[in-house]
């Protein structure tokens, strides 16, 4: 992909290739300019993004041995002006009772699941099925409960290979027991994905090798298992809610 | 009821702050504030030695933490990880303005960088990532380890790092992508 290296070496070395550009930027021994062409570069370009991205998780741990320094009071008021919040006295309180209440979050759920079926039966009136998928796809998954009441909203990005999962919060399983998404194709056993939070989104990365099975007709389910998950990689709690994946 | 998380028992916190502060939560945001915000000043401040360059580097950490909490992708690492690498990279930009890039000690490429060992009780907390990055740092001879380790932790350039350690550029450059790759194909195995 690299048409034109914008730093060619003076020095005989070989100019790096992209992703050895984006390990040294991570690594920090880039100059201004040098890092100004990354900067601009990461705007326009994902495939560069993604390995700038990959750097930083592979030298982040590293950022473990540095000592916290005391921070002086005045800088949290400066950061409350640079994002435009007004003054300290107008915050105190402000939304922390709304936003911990459980009224908000059934809400903010509900929106969301209707939002997603809003955005499926759209996507079955507006596009004939054979029509292709568009270059990032997005496709929403209602995980319903018995009942038909949405407990987890899977977002699948078929490009990046992951799964969103947003939950409706509920109460914590009374055995104790956790949420474990499975991946079921038409006619084959459950494949483990990972487990589930009954109160926040997680994004799950797809492993490789499951991801050419998450296809049409291939059922997102929800089990309870003990914690840390089904040991053998099996089910053994009940299915608690399932969604079958349209693409 | 307070939502509970019981995926992960190590950094669920800053996980499940940055998730509302993606939501918008400004309460979320003052929250995660109070419980990061002393580490990524120890960050900045490692990095630009300056306590009120650090101060303004660190404003810009949080504008952009407001900004793009949802990037964060909690099944790649943990949430103490990603916003030190913001505060690392905001860090980094701001020294690259300096007109005048200050005194740099001399590397002594054969021995080590001691401050920047994690001591046994933050190796412990960083559980497996950092015990695994620092097995395979080990695993570089000491030359590339010691110069891959100035330059995280001191924003050193090629330039500034062939000078502290009186080396010509050339071979600077290519021990470090050669210790880059080499530390990478260690941590994939």
């Amino acid at each position: 992909m690299s048409t034109s290296d914008p730093r060619p070496d003076e020095d005989g070395l070989e100019p790096p290739g992209d992703d050895l550009l984006a390990g040294e930027y991570v690594l920090g021994v880039l100059d201004a300019a040098q890092r100004r062409d990354v900067r601009r570069r990461l705007e326009s370009d994902p495939e560069f993004a993604r390995r700038v991205t990959d750097w930083e998780w592979l030298l982040g741990p590293l950022t473990v041995g540095i000592e916290p320094a005391a921070v002086p009071a005045h800088v949290w008021p400066r950061i409350r002006a640079r994002l435009g919040w007004g003054s300290a006295e107008t915050q105190s309180g402000e939304q922390s009772g709304w936003w911990q209440s459980v009224g908000l979050w059934r809400w903010a759920a509900g929106v969301a699941a209707a939002l997603a079926v809003a955005a499926i039966a759209l996507d079955l009136t507006s596009h004939p099925v054979s029509r292709p998928l568009p270059p990032v796809a997005r496709i929403v998954t209602v995980l319903a409960h018995d009942d038909g009441s949405p407990g987890w909203l899977a977002t699948i990005d078929t490009s990046r290979g992951t799964l969103q999962t947003m939950p409706v919060p509920s109460a914590p399983d009374t055995q104790g027991r956790v949420p474990e998404l499975w991946l079921i194709p038409p006619g084959r056993a459950p494949l483990p994905l990972g487990l589930l939070s009954t109160g926040r989104s997680l994004l799950i990365t797809v492993p490789v090798a499951l991801r050419s099975d998450l296809t049409t007709d291939a059922v997102l389910a929800v089990s309870l298992e003990p914690p840390g998950g089904a040991p053998n990689g099996v089910p053994t709690g009940p299915i608690i809610a399932k969604g079958m994946i349209r693409l | 009821m307070p939502h509970s998380d019981r995926t992960s028992a190590d950094g669920t916190s800053l996980e499940a702050l940055l998730t509302q502060v993606a939501m918008g939560s400004r309460h979320a945001f003052e929250s995660l504030y109070q419980q990061t915000a002393n580490k990524l000043f120890g960050v900045c401040l490692r990095v630009l030695t300056e306590r009120a360059e650090a101060e303004d580097a660190l404003q810009e950490v949080f504008a952009t933490v407001w900004k793009k909490a949802g990037q964060f992708d909690a099944a790649r690492g943990t949430a103490g990880t990603w916003l030190a690498m913001i505060a690392r990279n905001k860090a980094i930009d701001r020294l690259r303005e300096r007109p005048d890039p200050g005194r740099l000690a001399p590397i002594e490429t054969a021995a080590e960088v001691a401050d920047s060992d994690p001591s046994p009780q933050q190796q412990a907390l960083a559980g497996d990532a950092r015990r695994r990055l620092e097995a395979c740092l080990q695993r570089l001879d000491a030359r590339r380890r010691a110069l891959i380790r100035a330059a995280f932790f001191d924003g050193s350039t090629y330039e500034q790092l062939a000078t502290r350690t009186g080396s010509p550029l050339g071979s600077i450059k290519s021990w470090i992508r050669r210790g880059l790759i080499q530390l990478r194909a260690c941590l994939e195995q």
